[in-house]
């Protein structure tokens, strides 16, 4: 387990270097018009054209296609065979296993979601991959986000993991202590309460003590924040999100116009 | 002479959105998600046939408040979805109706008793379903990952509408694993003491007279077995001809 | 001039009947190091919070009476105004990392960034609390991945770059080893010797007695001492009541009795023991092996 829950992989790139925010108005457009763009070939051209050229020029090669290959693809393949069975539709049959047919309708339809779906995790994958959360967190907050959103993202971050070991522990304590995971059924919802109990009233206990501790650094404090980070922003970045911000209303515009 | 007032017991109405909010609230919220991922990995680990992967988000919802309880389940489905599972991302919306209606049950007085968790936990399921139907559709044209896609084929394959086989299955599925995440939240509030319950927004939601008795468990675990065989019922006369 | 003024406190919790703190008189000056010794449920911590502004601010409650500190008065001001002026650390190191920030330069900063301090005086003041507790070197390391003491130290020191009038520390090393203990306490000594007024509560009287100006004994909910660590410490009423008391005033209170120990007042220290015990005439002639430490009468 990665002591810290994060893709965030430190290097040197034009990617890695772009404001965090144009980052993230890039991955939405990204995603929004790959679902909204009303021609078929749009998130196999965006995933092609986009995603992968990206992964280079950020020099994220061997994290992405990694996690493709582990999670994106696995999902994806499986979407895929499902709709590519099930999607209802009246359109010449290309395929047939075990009474289920595969038209030639519910293959293109799958195929679009599928590739969709891609684009959408592949984007941001390499958002997170090139920011640090809390570069990126710094920059929202600057611009508007709540501190407190901040702190509850980042914060996350941190105790995920910590969760994810103490309950292993809990586990292994349990399973030495007899619990046994292929037993029973009656006795694996029994087992429920000795596992969860110890982890979630251990992890409450903190939170008194926390609150307590933040307030104490001035946590509610009225003031405008002021951030330690000092993240760039040329304006030419500026200039690209609004032409990202733009082909997006393209896209929903034609989108609205032709259904 | 000074004097400050205990916070004023009256439940305030489910529509004052800052209410929820106070430092307790924000250091909870990332321990509530943390325990949601918790406790469905331990589900999973245990290979039973639910997700409870919704308590943290439900516990919010309850003792701070239903906005505090829908950004828990917002917050929850997106990082979870952007670092440990994409399948979890485009239901977020879902999430946070988790959250939502969570809240607004209990300021209605019904977590208070077991019968009313249950009745919470129904209520949340169907909020749960219709909530999913949208996300179902756009996102993934109705037939998602996860056995509950799997059902939703099934019913298409027999010839039911898209629409009615995306409803249909949510509504088997979610029931079961709703209310028992509405109890076992339940149970936890149960086992935090009044002091530490005192902290939050909406303490006042889970403020009982007398303890809860073992009886009422027993009849709020009846109620649940009924509603299972119930479903099953359903699949099969939604299956039938 | 007082810095803490505290006439006629009495707190309840909320839903409980039973008052924690009851009518409470205590004047702190500027700079002054007070110690404050108590049984467990005495009413310490609650008196922390009460200096620290969360009684009543964050915990609600009924508190009477008036509470002064540094300038603020507790019905007039907010619980942020108040933790600008009071800084606030307590037992267990690991739930006052805040979670918010990945390196021990970016914790220490979190406190500034929420009160809108610039970037200069931020990094300035972070650099100097880091070498105030001899932490520069974690810098670049995640909390998380401290030792106890190292990580009190950082809690310390995210307190002290809020530049505070008032220190008040709960118990910080109930929950260290040997070699965390001695780290918190050598930054709450130089604390205490650059000027700043230091409430600390604590169990080693034997390290109170050397270094505080002031100690306050506290039980169920009442003031029962105050004044020096040797008058507090030794006094019989502290007997009594079976807290705070430090080996050697036992030992010596025994010896006093056998007649052995001739001086007037107890010893609290080490130092005060073996220099009490080596004077005494009537010692036998193994007086050598007393100056190695008094636990050897018998």
């Amino acid at each position: 387990m990665h002591e810290r829950l994060s893709f965030f992989v430190k290097r040197d790139s034009p990617i890695h270097r772009l404001n965090p925010m144009t980052k993230v108005v890039l991955a939405l457009s990204l995603v929004l018009i790959a679902f909204s763009s009303p021609w078929y070939w749009t998130p196999q051209a965006i995933f092609l054209l986009a995603i992968i050229p990206l992964t280079f020029i950020a020099r994220v090669v061997k994290e992405y296609w990694s996690f493709f290959l582990k999670v994106i693809l696995p999902t994806v393949s499986f979407l895929f065979v499902m709709q590519a069975l099930f999607l209802p539709g009246e359109s010449r049959i290309i395929f047939e296993i075990f009474g289920l047919e595969v038209t030639e309708l519910s293959a293109q339809l799958a195929f679009r979601n599928a590739t969709r779906i891609a684009v959408m995790v592949s984007s941001f994958t390499i958002l997170l991959l090139t920011t640090h959360p809390s570069e990126l967190m710094s920059d929202l907050t600057r611009r508007g986000l709540p501190g407190q959103f901040a702190y509850v993202i980042i914060a996350s971050l941190q105790i995920i993991p910590q969760m994810q070991a103490k309950a292993q522990t809990i586990i292994s304590a349990q399973r030495s202590r007899g619990l046994d995971t292929q037993s029973s059924f009656f006795r694996r919802v029994g087992a429920i309460v000795p596992l969860v109990g110890p982890l979630v009233f251990g992890s409450l206990v903190e939170v008194e003590e926390r609150a307590i501790a933040i307030e104490a650094r001035g946590f509610t404090s009225t003031r405008a924040k002021t951030s330690f980070h000092e993240i760039p922003d040329p304006s030419s970045e500026r200039v690209i999100r609004w032409l990202l911000i733009f082909l997006v209303i393209i896209s929903l515009a034609l989108k609205l116009w032709l259904s | 002479m000074q004097n400050v007032a205990m916070q004023n017991k009256r439940s305030d109405s489910w529509l004052n959105i800052k209410k929820d909010f106070n430092t307790m609230t924000w250091v909870l919220m990332p321990v509530a998600i943390a325990i949601n991922m918790a406790v469905g990995q331990i589900v999973a680990t245990l290979r039973l046939p639910v997700y409870l992967d919704s308590i943290g988000t439900v516990l919010v919802g309850v003792i701070c408040g239903p906005w505090a309880g829908a950004l828990t389940g917002a917050l929850a489905n997106t990082i979870l979805g952007l670092t440990i599972n994409p399948d979890f991302l485009p239901w977020w919306p879902v999430a946070a109706v988790i959250g939502l209606v969570s809240g607004i049950c209990a300021n209605y007085g019904l977590f208070k008793s077991w019968w009313g968790v249950v009745v919470s936990g129904f209520i949340i399921a169907l909020a749960a379903a219709i909530s999913s139907v949208p996300i179902s559709l756009l996102v993934y044209g109705g037939i998602t990952t996860g056995g509950t896609g799997l059902i939703t084929a099934y019913l298409v394959e027999t010839g039911r509408g898209i629409v009615q086989a995306v409803f249909a299955s949510s509504f088997l599925t979610e029931p079961v694993d709703k209310i028992t995440t509405a109890m076992l939240a339940f149970a936890i509030i149960q086992g935090l003491s009044k002091r530490f319950l005192a902290r939050f927004p909406r303490a006042e939601n889970v403020e009982t007279d007398e303890k809860i008795s073992q009886t009422q468990l027993i009849i709020a675990v009846a109620v649940v077995i009924l509603l299972i065989l119930f479903a099953i019922f359903l699949l099969g006369r939604l299956t039938g001809a | 001039m007082a810095i803490v003024n505290l006439q006629n406190i009495t707190y309840k919790y909320p839903l409980t009947d039973v008052p924690v703190l009851k009518n409470i008189n205590l004047q702190i000056e500027e700079g002054q190091f007070a110690a404050v010794v108590g049984p467990n449920g005495a009413g310490k911590s609650t008196l922390c919070y009460t200096l620290a502004g969360f009684v009543p601010h964050f915990f609600k409650g009924e508190l009477t009476g008036s509470v002064e500190v540094a300038g603020m008065e507790s019905s007039q001001s907010t619980l942020d105004e108040w933790v600008l002026n009071v800084g606030l650390a307590f037992q267990n190191p690991f739930n006052q990392i805040s979670g918010a920030k990945y390196t021990v330069f970016e914790e220490l900063a979190f406190g500034l960034e929420n009160i809108g301090v610039p970037r200069d005086e931020m990094k300035a003041r972070v650099t100097n609390a880091m070498d105030l507790t001899g932490i520069s070197d974690l810098a670049n390391r995640s909390p998380y991945s401290l030792s106890g003491g190292q990580q009190q130290r950082v809690a310390l020191a995210s307190i002290l770059v809020m530049q505070p009038k008032v220190l008040v520390l709960d118990e910080p090393t109930s929950q260290m080893d040997p070699i965390g203990t001695r780290e918190v306490f050598g930054v709450i000594r130089k604390m205490a010797e650059q000027g700043m007024t230091v409430i600390l509560v604590e169990h080693k009287v034997e390290w109170i007695a050397q270094f505080a100006d002031r100690v306050i004994a506290l039980r169920d909910g009442h003031i029962l001492l105050d004044g020096t660590p040797s008058e507090v410490l030794t006094s019989p009423i502290l007997e009594e009541s079976g807290f705070g008391i430090s080996r050697y005033t036992s030992v010596a209170r025994k010896a006093q009795g056998l007649g052995l120990w001739k001086r007037d007042r107890l010893p609290v220290t080490l130092d005060e023991a073996v220099e009490g015990f080596s004077l005494s005439p009537s010692v036998p002639s193994s007086s050598q092996s007393l100056k190695g430490g008094g636990e050897q009468l018998s």
